[in-house]
């Protein structure tokens, strides 16, 4: 991984096309502006995850995934 | 009463309560705007996000606080908003909205489920979204277990 520091208003060129500027930055939080050509997806990491997890949420269900669970899970009745 | 064709179930019949409204869908889903939450006699405490679109597409969600008793919900100042939610205070699970974990068996033997990620419905407008608890520590595959033990059977 590279490693570089940026103070607030410096910014990195990914790429000839886009730029991520540092426009803040607190204690656990920064703010990052991004230009970037419309081809360029720009997404969260943990949206990301989520994307794939929903898939494979989706796949995996079926008539086994719900039996096996009916049988382990504590009923409410 | 309203029937939708289902994943699972055949044709199904709904209440208009159990229809939501889910503007952005879901992540991997987008263009999927409009869910019902199923309850199957007999299948409880498992509810069943089936698409109003795609019959083929149903997941299978455990209700949050049976995934896991001491959860907390930590919706984002956007997510409230998203929601049609009071700014100033976290939703009351249950009372205020319906929140539930997808449940996943595509990584090995148990299924498992994710708390990274619920699934939010706000229970007086309807309208539902995919709440992503990024700075929590909850994790995205979390291993379903009940009692003593590890759920095996």
């Amino acid at each position: 991984m590279l490693v570089i520091w940026r103070r607030c208003g410096e910014s990195l060129f990914v790429g000839e096309d886009v730029e991520i500027e540092v426009l803040d930055a607190r204690a656990n939080r920064v703010k990052l502006g991004i230009t970037a050509p419309d081809s360029v997806q720009i997404v969260r990491r943990e949206t990301r995850i989520t994307r794939e997890e929903n898939i494979a949420a989706a796949l995996s269900a079926g008539h086994e995934m719900i039996e096996h669970l009916l049988r382990c899970l504590p009923r409410r009745n | 009463m309203p029937r939708i064709p289902t994943k699972f179930f055949g044709e199904c019949d709904y209440e208009a309560g159990d229809l939501f409204s889910f503007p952005s869908g879901l992540p991997g889903f987008e263009d999927q705007h409009s869910f019902v939450f199923l309850k199957i006699p007999g299948a409880e405490p498992l509810l069943f996000l089936q698409s109003v679109l795609t019959r083929n597409l149903c997941f299978v969600v455990l209700p949050i606080l049976v995934a896991d008793p001491d959860y907390r919900l930590e919706l984002a100042p956007e997510e409230l908003s998203e929601l049609d939610l009071p700014p100033d205070r976290q939703p009351i699970v249950g009372r205020d909205v319906l929140c539930g974990a997808l449940v996943c068996s595509g990584y090995g033997a148990e299924p498992t489920a994710n708390l990274m990620a619920p699934i939010v419905v706000n229970l007086n407008t309807r309208v539902g979204i995919q709440a992503i608890l990024g700075q929590s520590a909850y994790c995205y595959r979390h291993p379903l277990r009940f009692g003593e033990g590890v759920l095996a059977c």
